[in-house]
């Protein structure tokens, strides 16, 4: 018997959720039908009685003060359509353990299962049946991971007996059923597959279902990197691969602050005092295709664990977050089926960001969001996250023979495991199906306490070697962890969220929230008693044995047995060729401008320079108290600043900087430069608050098209710029990722592939966060200076020539080694006190950072161009490694820049004018007010 | 002299300890992060500490109602611990999630453990929001804020449920009786209902309340996030010498357990 307790607002007390969702109906969806909507909770409990659920609705559930409930019958009674959504039975909601916790303190004993879900009442005499279908697949059912629950389930407990474990007879496979079985569910090519088929043979047996799995898991793409690995053919001219180039990079740079480059789960340099700091930046672009809102909080989680990971465990000290979407405003029927809506998925996603980054309580202050329409098949979700250890814990460890295999946090299910499905007649008697490729619901707080646990352990000095549970579960954990000295696991040892599972998809499983330990017997037993003081679970998995091979049993017998040389260097080589065509772009011919105030309007409201303190204020940047540089400062707070400081030693003057740089378009004109432009972005961004140059490191992310011989000639090219920046300034590159599928194929035989993505991500350390500066102007009548090359004839690419539907082909071409003597230059003028305020150049151009400064500083500011130079492209032109500086009145320019080009352009004024003149003339006079006003409507439109 | 102990609570999803440890530590307080479970086994008992903070975060995950689980866990398990604590006049801080959870137990703003008598709602504009505001300090008798009365500080609020509310005679006994701590200000120092100065639509401009005796006091916005002066958004623009706001608000309770 279940008992329901349903819980609403008071009358003529606020519902948030309903007014939320009244707004979204009417605003987003259009539908003006729905007049009101009120909201409730959904609760129901299995094995207590009804007065239990009375007792637990006055003690837990509803709060007297504004709310009221009722047992086993409706609270909305009047709507013209009350309907409940719910999770889809086996998604974990996180909050049935609260559930169950609460009820126990209250001492309610007999309670085997809860649930809880959301109950919606629309009213209005209008409502059609199409309004609601479309409110509810639009809006407030996601499919993948939630349904409508049309009448009240028999039980909530989930039932379910594992499959066999079965062996596949790959050894009598002819290579037509050999791609058969590949392309069901392994995604390896025929080559591949015949090496599998080889091993086997000579093992004189056929594969488990286990063994298969695992090989095609651990010879993914997205585990090893092929296209990274392989040997290419760039026009017909053999080239190292990839990864190697990059890699070798690094170490040519023989940088002396690098303590970890490309082995661990980040990066890692030397900080202060003896500790370290890290840094991972990682794509999650799949999954928030599809469910934006898990999807990125499952990057987000996942890409915190990979700081958790470094080393002997890292505390994680701040996220990033860098988005490329369509424009919000695209017409519904310019968006390919079976994709979402961006205005949806932008929200969705940030929504995501936030719930995770706020609940573990890792500020958000550094991050970005790109426009495109070619990003409306699939969009681009880039996570970062950044760490502090102590030095001596921050080299990557590898496990003994004889250490325990431990998994912690959260329990195993079916999640992220493909193609796996099941009926409701082994699952449970309820008649819905589950979905088990579901997308996870991410649970910050079984991470926070599992970190809070590995820290103490760590402390403690109980780990021997630590790594997450991304994808490929424990297959790709534990088989990395062991692949030296060989490891053998118990599945049926892994906690499960509900049974049924078969040993394979414990093996492969993505559940969220794991982490895997590596720890000496003698250290178990405390080990576990401080997982337990911190409600987390710890279970013995096996042990690392020293015979080189991953076994694996379930219930006693072998399910799995394969030499780790075989899983982990047995993958053959592969071998590609690339030939990158130049697009034609003519370029375009402009008239002067007649309407200065009406471009500048446009330039500063298109949706790549628009203010997004909308969406930074939903983040919490500034909890763990480290914020030595927001987001937005200035007199009125809504000043950007370009990169993030903060003082992760509580009370000490140490800074690190996070910074970054994309711009998806140049890479379409040309990937070369466009790359040289994103790495050159990321580090004037740090510069420009005051890091050094010489004392920060980078991480790459790809996120490119499926890698065509043209699209692997622009990755190639893409590279070739990084190792260049690399060699050219002596920054090296740490970490890294490439995600290379963002292509569309529909069933009409479209294809879209996205604008190649380079997203260069910055980390470096600053010793006295005072000797830094802030974007906004600091007073007026102070000079402002240009530093730095530029050539503004360069415009291609450019916001300026997309307002007029242009690409463009001459684009910013950056020469890496005279940036470097600029990028000096600019932290020595900040080291040494002689500047107020800097912001760098980027998109939107000089006029852009000018406009940002004096909204920070609430001021004005009088421009003078140069002789002879376009004013349009004087004033939009956006080469990267530029800089407006603010210096005082009577400070003496050559005494501050030297050796580098630079130019008084105009000085800070009173009010709120922008004026500009050239030759003596007039050219406008502009409201600062009205500027900002177009600079902040977009993203208000979005996040109201 | 002795350093007075705080007990910093932490438990599942609770995450600004570290701060707020920081900040008492710099207010010469001998801090100590204890778990909610070593309470509960008997590991560490609360009377031997005379502050209680209960730092913001997500305790366990702000199910059902923000800081529900923990408060419960607290008017059941450690009801008693914590009435000794009260009626031996320690002091009790909650901020932010700790605000919350303080009402829920009914420590604020009636101290009777068990009994809710206001709540704090969803933000009006619907969703969680971080910046910073202005906070008149009221005239009380709250002993957090002894030497401030009259001033304004600037506090950062990170929340999504931080609308004050309750009913209009509970809410006339708590102004009757001098227990509202902070009000939301505007820039010209005024309390204000208005967004944003106001972020969350809280009634009477509501900011933080303490009990009748002033000892145990609940605040959503953030004092520990402002006890260095590079904290501050603007500290740049700030002259040199100025002294971070929210550390007066430790200091005090400092100062005042040292007297016990």
């Amino acid at each position: 018997m279940i008992q329901e307790v349903r819980v609403i607002a008071k009358p003529g007390l606020p519902d948030s959720k309903g007014d939320e969702s009244l707004y979204e109906i009417n605003q987003d969806l259009g539908i003006q039908s729905v007049e009101k909507v009120r909201t409730a909770r959904v609760f129901r409990f299995e094995g207590i009685s009804e007065k239990e659920a009375a007792y637990l609705a006055v003690k837990l559930l509803a709060e007297d003060v504004f709310q009221t409930y009722r047992i086993n019958g409706p609270v909305i009674k009047d709507a013209a359509v009350v309907l409940e959504v719910a999770y889809k039975p086996g998604v974990m909601n996180p909050e049935v353990a609260s559930l169950l916790k609460s009820a126990s303190d209250l001492g309610i004993t007999g309670l085997i299962a809860a649930d809880s879900s959301w109950e919606y009442g629309f009213y209005g005499p209008e409502i059609s049946s199409t309004d609601i279908s479309r409110i509810l697949n639009s809006l407030l059912v996601n499919a993948t991971i939630e349904y409508v629950v049309r009448e009240t389930p028999q039980t909530l407990v989930i039932k379910g007996a594992p499959g066999l474990t079965e062996v596949v007879p790959i050894r009598q496979m002819n290579d037509g059923e050999l791609i058969t079985l590949s392309q069901d569910k392994l995604f390896l090519n025929l080559e591949e597959m015949k090496v599998v088929q080889k091993y086997f043979s000579g093992l004189q047996r056929d594969p488990t279902d286990c063994e298969i799995e695992i090989i095609a898991q651990t010879w993914s793409e997205h585990c090893v990197h092929k296209t990274f690995r392989a040997k290419i053919s760039v026009d017909g001219q053999e080239k190292l691969p990839l990864l190697k180039r990059l890699k070798d990079a690094t170490a040519r740079s023989k940088h002396p602050l690098v303590l970890s480059a490309f082995v661990d789960n980040s990066g890692v340099m030397e900080f202060y005092e003896g500790t370290a700091i890290c840094g991972k930046v990682e794509t999650h672009n799949s999954p928030s295709a599809i469910e934006p809102y898990g999807g990125a909080m499952t990057g987000s989680g996942g890409v915190f664990r990979d700081i958790v990971g470094t080393g002997l465990g890292a505390k994680v000290l701040a996220s990033t977050d860098m988005f490329c979407f369509a424009p919000p405003g695209t017409p519904g029927d310019d968006i390919p089926p079976g994709c979402l809506h961006p205005h949806y998925l932008l929200r969705r996603v940030v929504t995501g960001v936030k719930d995770y980054g706020n609940r573990m309580g890792i500020p958000t202050n550094n991050g970005s969001v790109h426009f495109h329409s070619d990003f409306r098949a699939k969009p681009t979700v880039i996570v970062g996250a950044y760490g502090i250890l102590p030095a001596a814990s921050s080299q990557k460890r590898e496990p003994e023979a004889g250490d325990l295999v431990l998994t912690l946090g959260g329990r195993t299910g079916r999640d992220g495991i493909h193609g796996a499905t099941f009926s409701s007649g082994e699952m449970t008697d309820r008649t819905i199906d589950i979905n088990a490729s579901a997308v996870q619901i991410g649970h910050p707080i079984e991470e926070k306490r599992t970190f809070d646990a590995i820290l103490a352990a760590r402390d403690e000095g109980l780990i021997r070697a630590i790594t997450d549970c991304g994808a490929g579960g424990f297959a790709s954990a534990v088989g990395e962890m062991g692949s030296e000295i060989g490891v053998s696991v118990a599945l049926d040892r892994a906690p499960l969220k509900y049974p049924g599972l078969s040993p394979w998809e414990i093996l492969l499983s993505e559940s969220q929230e794991r982490m895997v330990l590596a720890v000496a017997p003698a250290h178990l037993e405390r080990l576990m008693q401080i997982c337990r003081g911190y409600n987390v679970e710890a279970t013995v998995l096996g042990q690392f044995t020293g015979d080189k091979r991953f076994n694996a049993t379930y219930e006693g017998l072998t399910v799995m047995d394969l030499e780790m040389e075989f899983l982990h260097d047995g993958l053959p080589q592969r071998f590609m060729t690339a030939s990158w065509q130049r697009p034609e772009h003519p370029e375009p011919t402009l008239q002067e401008t007649q309407d200065w105030a009406g471009l500048f309007a446009r330039v500063m409201g298109h949706l790549n320079v628009c203010s997004k303190e909308p969406i930074i204020r939903l983040y919490d940047h500034g909890v763990q108290g480290t914020s030595a540089l927001p987001p937005f400062a200035g007199a009125h707070e809504d000043g950007p600043n370009n990169t993030a400081i903060l003082t992760p030693l509580l009370g000490k003057p140490y800074g690190m900087v996070i910074s970054h740089g994309l711009n998806p378009v140049l890479n379409m004109i040309d990937p070369y430069h466009g790359s040289l432009w994103a790495a050159a972005e990321a580090v004037s961004n740090a510069v420009s608050a005051g890091a050094n140059p010489r004392e920060m490191v980078l991480i790459d992310n790809f996120i490119w098209p499926f890698p065509d011989e043209d699209a692997l000639g622009a990755l190639d090219m893409s590279v070739d710029a990084c190792v260049d920046f690399v060699r050219a300034t002596g920054m090296p590159f740490i970490s890294g990722k490439d995600s290379l599928s963002s292509t569309y194929r529909g069933k009409d035989g479209t294809v879209i592939k996205i604008p190649p993505v380079l997203c260069v991500s910055v980390f470096g350390r600053i010793p006295d966060v005072t000797r830094t500066v802030s974007a906004d102007f600091k007073g007026i009548d102070s000079q402002i200076v240009l530093v730095g090359y530029r050539n503004t004839s360069e415009m291609a690419g450019s916001v300026y020539y997309d307002l007029q539907d242009a690409i463009g082909q001459n684009l910013p071409k950056l020469n890496p080694d005279k940036l470097m003597k600029v990028f000096e230059a600019v932290h020595e003028a900040i080291d040494s006190g002689k500047l107020l305020a800097c912001h760098d150049i980027s998109e939107g151009g000089l006029g852009a950072a000018l406009a940002e400064m004096c909204f920070g500083g609430a001021t004005g500011s009088s421009i003078t161009i140069p002789e002879g130079e376009n004013p349009e492209h004087f004033f939009f032109n956006e080469t990267a490694g530029c800089f407006l500086a603010e210096l005082p009145a009577d400070a003496n320019l050559a005494e501050v820049f030297s050796g580098v080009p630079c130019s008084i352009i105009g000085k800070t004024a009173s009010g709120g004018l922008l004026t500009a003149e050239q030759d003596g003339k007039a050219l406008f006079t502009l409201n600062l007010d009205e500027l900002k006003e177009a600079w902040q409507r977009p993203m208000k439109e979005v996040f109201h | 002299m002795l350093k007075p102990r705080v007990c910093i609570l932490r438990t599942d999803g609770i995450n600004c300890d570290e701060e707020t440890f920081y900040a008492f530590n710099k207010a010469q307080a001998e801090c100590r992060m204890v778990h909610v479970n070593q309470i509960r086994s008997g590991e560490e008992k609360l009377a031997s500490y005379q502050i209680l903070a209960l730092p913001g975060g997500f305790s366990y995950g702000d199910d059902v109602h923000s800081g529900k689980i923990l408060a419960v866990e607290l008017a059941s398990f450690l009801k008693e611990q914590l009435e000794v604590f009260v009626a031996d006049g320690k002091l009790v801080l909650g901020i932010c999630n700790g605000f919350q959870v303080l009402v829920r137990t009914g420590l604020l703003p009636e101290r009777r453990l068990g009994e809710i008598n206001a709540t704090l709602m969803a933000n009006e504009n619907n969703h969680f929001e971080c910046r910073w505001v202005n906070l008149l300090v009221e005239h009380s008798n709250c002993v957090f804020t002894r030497n401030l009365k009259g001033a304004i500080m600037t506090v950062q609020v990170a929340h999504g449920e931080g609308k004050f509310y309750t009913d209009p005679a509970t809410l006339q006994g708590i102004e009757n009786r001098g227990q509202v701590v902070f009000r939301y200000a505007g820039a010209d120092g005024r309390p204000t209902v208005l967004y944003p100065g106001n972020p969350n639509g809280s009634l009477n401009a509501i900011a933080g309340v303490c009990d009748t005796t002033g000892r145990i006091m609940g605040m959503m916005p953030h004092p520990e996030r402002f006890v260095e002066r590079t904290q501050h958004p603007n500290w740049r623009r700030m002259p040199s010498d100025t002294i971070p706001h929210g550390l007066a608000i430790f200091q005090n309770a400092v100062d005042y357990a040292r007297q016990m």
